[in-house]
């Protein structure tokens, strides 16, 4: 293992690390003090920049189109195996830079928003578990690997989300954001199912395999799925304004830099086999079309800061999606590395808007007056109301996915609840059943 | 007599005579059935040690079983820390690994039997429903009736002896396969485990459904003995397996009683090792066997941190609102929530392994309904993080006069539990390899030729220069058995 290999691994290892470390101090029953907690860190995410910077700086000098890590396989059953395969290339660097440089500036600048914050080291200890599934995502070096990275940063996203736990709004769209990245990973697995069936693996350390049309399209059809739910791309934008419950820190690395284009690199990734199928192409498009339009629309007629930024983030994403669709891998990476750091630098002064404007205000001596015309007032007035209803309700999403998968399900499920009550004795229904649960559970409430 | 023999009669006896001992002495009671486990736990780890490396399973189920009764001696409840509960769960640990170490088939009837006796005493199973009881005892009638037709028919009770002879023939295979349906709660039998973890004790009930004698059934007498019956009608009782877990997951997505809940999530993943027992492929083979550890120990966790719960905070626990626990016991909240995940394929968690194998193997067998399997976890993972959801989050209550967080022999065996499902997660190939020379061996035995058992059986004797080394390792082991199919009469 050289210098270059060792740092890699460091980079990506180190938030791990410090989120077992932590862990386990706590389960021992000591709680760090809020300046240790931020300064550790602080340093964790000093030295991963600088790990990084090694890698980089290797890569620029020798030329090497990547550094990789090779710790054999995770697990082996006859042909199938597990790559442990970490691998930095010209595609993953830039992420991975994103992500350690954005978490540390969202770890120092935590450090005194949430100040006193009842789940200060809860939100410390789950920045640290993000940032190793998404440094373990970008670093992947097969898509087995990148699953697991995946998933971590799903399961972190939904925790932070429900940070509130005193308020049961918070809880309720954390579940309903897992029920949505759970039910969008189906694509992500099965995907890698059809890349071992197909190829007989799923790493791409040495390069993608090349796949028929059908093949191609099938695979980017599956994966595109997952990146979607990812995305919040359309049809599955409507858990966007839901995650932001989370604290404004969260919701700024989560939906406005790291989590939000973690599908469009999941993409870019496999954007190879995207531009082999036209079909695959053009799906992506469409995606990334329907949810320019979708967030665009959207976020105009948001009332709260943080959901515009949020529908502004996934307009942009939609136009990543657009690029990636269109083969211009290039721009579509120089635009992510834009824009979420525009972006989170505005989701981290959301909580200070106001003051920002009264600032500007005093600055220019007055209010600032109106930008002008609107080209939708070109449209007739029905029209415009309709959209505007429209967008009020997001594209009418939520209701769509409630009443045509939701509700059905529910029912089916008290359906089989029903079936399985069939045969029940008199004495067990009166003891067991929902009604009498609820009636015991209404007298000796906890 | 062998030594194995030996340690696998005191696994067993000293269980049994623990908890006679307890019944009667009447004091120390969790001391005497913690010892009873412990020393348990000790044979069972010799007898693996001293087990080959590739047919295991049973000495690897042994120490898995008696280990999660030695947790549930120090994780149970003071107030369910009587002595029938402890002798019914001593008798329990006993009766199963009877089972698992069985090598005749009344003897393992007779296991099968023994460990479902407790359930049929009202007073200390507790659950009024019929059903627990009917499936118990449909199972063990459809077991006893199998091996009764295969005494009928005068051939040998030893397992190994009737290695793909397919005694019985389709109406024993169907009578086997009946028991695994009942016992492990396949639809449409299914709804007897939920009935019991409802009405039951929690813990006793869990190491019940925890023992998978449905799975064990499968993998020790049903493949082994009917090798060509298990290839052509299996795929049968697999989709009989994922219409199960996509059932039941289906099924909690509205159920609201916690303990119910829990059965019904155990029950759709543990499903899922039967889909994959049946897939034919090693990944899906080696997938169900790591599953069945995993699923083995988070619902052991699950349950064990429930009935916690229920201690402190009254048994009325519903999942139909927000109760608030964590800000009262937030350690208990983190095992739920490792446990639970670690159940549905968290990274990081030997389920995610599991998972990944299992989804491969069972869409290669089967790639249409292998496709429910991703979807009824999908499901699973909503049910329970919606559990943890409701249980733990939520706005703080007031007026609780226990604000006891999980004591420190209670913490610390659910951390083992938690160090277990994490540590074979990070490091999960010292498990998988070892499980995937037992699953090499089940698929070799679903795949062989008609009849190969049966012709290898009878020429066994003509080759007369075996080496007992080559049987070391599964290569040795697959070409010896290619030398006695293919060797020249």
């Amino acid at each position: 293992m050289d210098y270059s290999q060792t740092m890699l691994a460091f980079a990506v290892l180190a938030p791990g690390v410090v989120f077992v470390v932590l862990a386990l101090v706590w389960l021992a029953g000591w709680v760090p003090s809020e300046s240790v907690v931020s300064r550790i860190t602080g340093l964790t995410f000093s030295a991963s920049i600088f790990a990084l910077a090694v890698v980089l700086w290797r890569i620029a000098a020798t030329g090497a189109p990547a550094v990789v890590l090779i710790f054999g396989n995770w697990f082996t059953v006859q042909s199938y195996h597990f790559p442990l395969v970490l691998f930095a290339d010209r595609l993953s660097l830039p992420f991975m830079g994103m992500t350690v440089v954005l978490a540390g500036l969202i770890g120092q600048f935590s450090a005194t928003y949430l100040h006193r914050e009842r789940g200060f080291f809860r939100f410390f200890l789950l920045l640290h578990l993000f940032a190793f599934g998404s440094l373990l995502a970008f670093a992947a070096g097969s898509f087995d690997l990148l699953v697991a990275g995946w998933e971590v940063v799903g399961i972190t996203s939904v925790l932070l989300i429900a940070f509130f736990q005193q308020r049961t709004a918070p809880v309720e769209n954390g579940l309903r954001v897992f029920a949505v990245y759970r039910a969008c990973d189906i694509g992500l697995l099965v995907g890698v199912f059809a890349l071992h069936n197909w190829s007989g693996t799923a790493s791409f350390a040495s390069g993608l395999p090349s796949l028929t049309g059908s093949r191609a399209s099938t695979l980017c059809g599956l994966l595109l799925l997952a990146a979607a739910g990812k995305a919040a791309q359309v049809p599955f934008s409507g858990w966007l304004p839901r995650a932001m419950e989370g604290p404004t820190p969260s919701s700024a690395i989560f939906y406005g830099a790291i989590s939000i284009h973690a599908g469009a690199y999941l993409l870019l990734r496999v954007q190879p086999i995207v531009v082999q199928s036209r079909a695959a192409s053009a799906m992506v498009i469409a995606v990334g079309l329907a949810s320019a339009i979708h967030g665009t629309m959207s976020g105009r007629a948001s009332a709260d800061a943080k959901t515009s930024l949020a529908y502004a983030s996934l307009t942009q994403v939609g136009v990543v999606f657009i690029e990636i669709g269109l083969g211009w891998r290039s721009i579509a990476v120089a635009h992510i590395l834009g824009h979420a750091t525009v972006r989170t630098l505005q989701f981290l002064r959301a909580p200070s808007m106001l003051h920002d404007y009264h600032k500007m205000h005093s600055a220019v001596g007055g209010e600032l007056s109106l930008a002008g015309k609107h080209l939708n007032e070109l449209l007739p007035e029905p029209v415009q109301l309709w959209l505007y209803r429209w967008s009020l309700d997001r594209g009418h999403l939520d209701t769509i996915l409630d009443r045509f998968v939701i509700y059905p399900l529910m029912r089916l499920s008290r359906l089989f609840a029903r079936l399985d009550g069939v045969g029940l004795t008199g004495s067990l229904s009166q003891r067991e059943s929902p009604l009498s649960r609820q009636r015991a559970a209404g007298q000796g409430r906890v | 007599m062998e030594k194995t023999s030996i340690l696998t009669a005191v696994a067993i006896a000293v269980p049994w005579a623990a908890g006679i001992l307890v019944a009667v002495v009447r004091r120390h009671w969790r001391t005497i059935g913690f010892v009873g486990a412990l020393v348990s736990v000790v044979a069972s780890m010799i007898l693996l040690t001293a087990a080959p490396g590739i047919r295991s399973l049973n000495e690897v189920l042994m120490v898995l079983f008696s280990c999660l009764t030695l947790g549930a001696m120090l994780v149970l409840p003071r107030r369910d820390c009587t002595p029938s509960t402890i002798g019914g769960i001593l008798f329990l640990l006993g009766s199963t690994l009877l089972a698992y170490s069985a090598k005749d088939l009344r003897v393992l009837l007779s296991a099968w039997i023994l460990s479902t006796v407790p359930f049929f005493s009202v007073k200390w199973f507790g659950a009024r429903s019929w059903r627990p009881r009917a499936g118990l005892l449909l199972s063990s009638s459809a077991l006893a009736l199998a091996v009764v037709i295969i005494a009928a028919q005068g051939r040998v009770m030893v397992i190994d002896g009737l290695n793909g002879r397919s005694p019985g023939g389709i109406s024993v295979f169907g009578l086997l396969v009946a028991a695994v349906i009942f016992r492990k709660g396949i639809c449409p039998a299914h709804a007897w485990v939920a009935d019991a973890a409802q009405g039951g004790p929690a813990i006793p009930t869990a190491l019940l459904l925890n023992g998978h004698f449905g799975a064990m059934l499968v993998a020790k007498l049903i493949v082994p003995l009917f090798p060509n019956t298990a290839r052509d009608m299996f795929p049968v009782l697999s989709y009989l397996a994922l219409v199960t877990a996509l059932y039941v997951a289906i099924r909690g997505l509205s159920e609201n009683s916690p303990r119910r809940l829990l059965a019904l999530v155990a029950l759709s993943q543990s499903a899922c090792i039967l889909a994959g027992l049946e897939s034919r492929s090693a990944e899906g083979i080696t997938g169900a066997l790591v599953h069945w550890f995993v699923v083995t120990v988070s619902t052991m966790g699950l349950f064990g941190v429930l009935r916690l719960l229920e201690v402190r905070f009254g048994e009325n626990l519903t999942a139909s609102h927000y109760l608030g626990l964590a800000a009262h016991a937030p350690r208990l909240a983190v095992f739920f929530i490792v446990f639970g995940l670690a159940l549905v394929g968290l990274p990081g968690t030997l389920s995610f392994c599991s998972q990944d194998l299992l989804i491969q193997g069972t869409l290669e067998s089967h790639p249409q309904t292998g496709l429910l399997l991703p979807i009824a976890t999908a499901m699973n993972a909503v049910t329970i993080f919606r559990l943890f959801a409701r249980l733990f989050l939520g706005r703080q209550r007031t007026g609780f006069t226990v604000m006891a967080d999980a004591l420190a022999r209670e913490k610390w065996i659910l951390a083992a539990g938690v160090l277990f499902v994490v540590m074979g997660g990070l490091f999960p190939n010292v498990i998988v390899a070892r499980q995937a020379a037992e699953a090499e061996a089940v698929e070799q035995a679903m795949r062989w030729p008609a009849n190969s058992f049966q012709s290898s059986a009878r020429r066994r004797p003509a080759v007369p220069n075996l080496k007992p080394e080559a049987q070391r390792n599964l290569g040795s082991r697959l070409r010896l058995k290619e030398r006695i199919l293919f060797s020249p009469k």
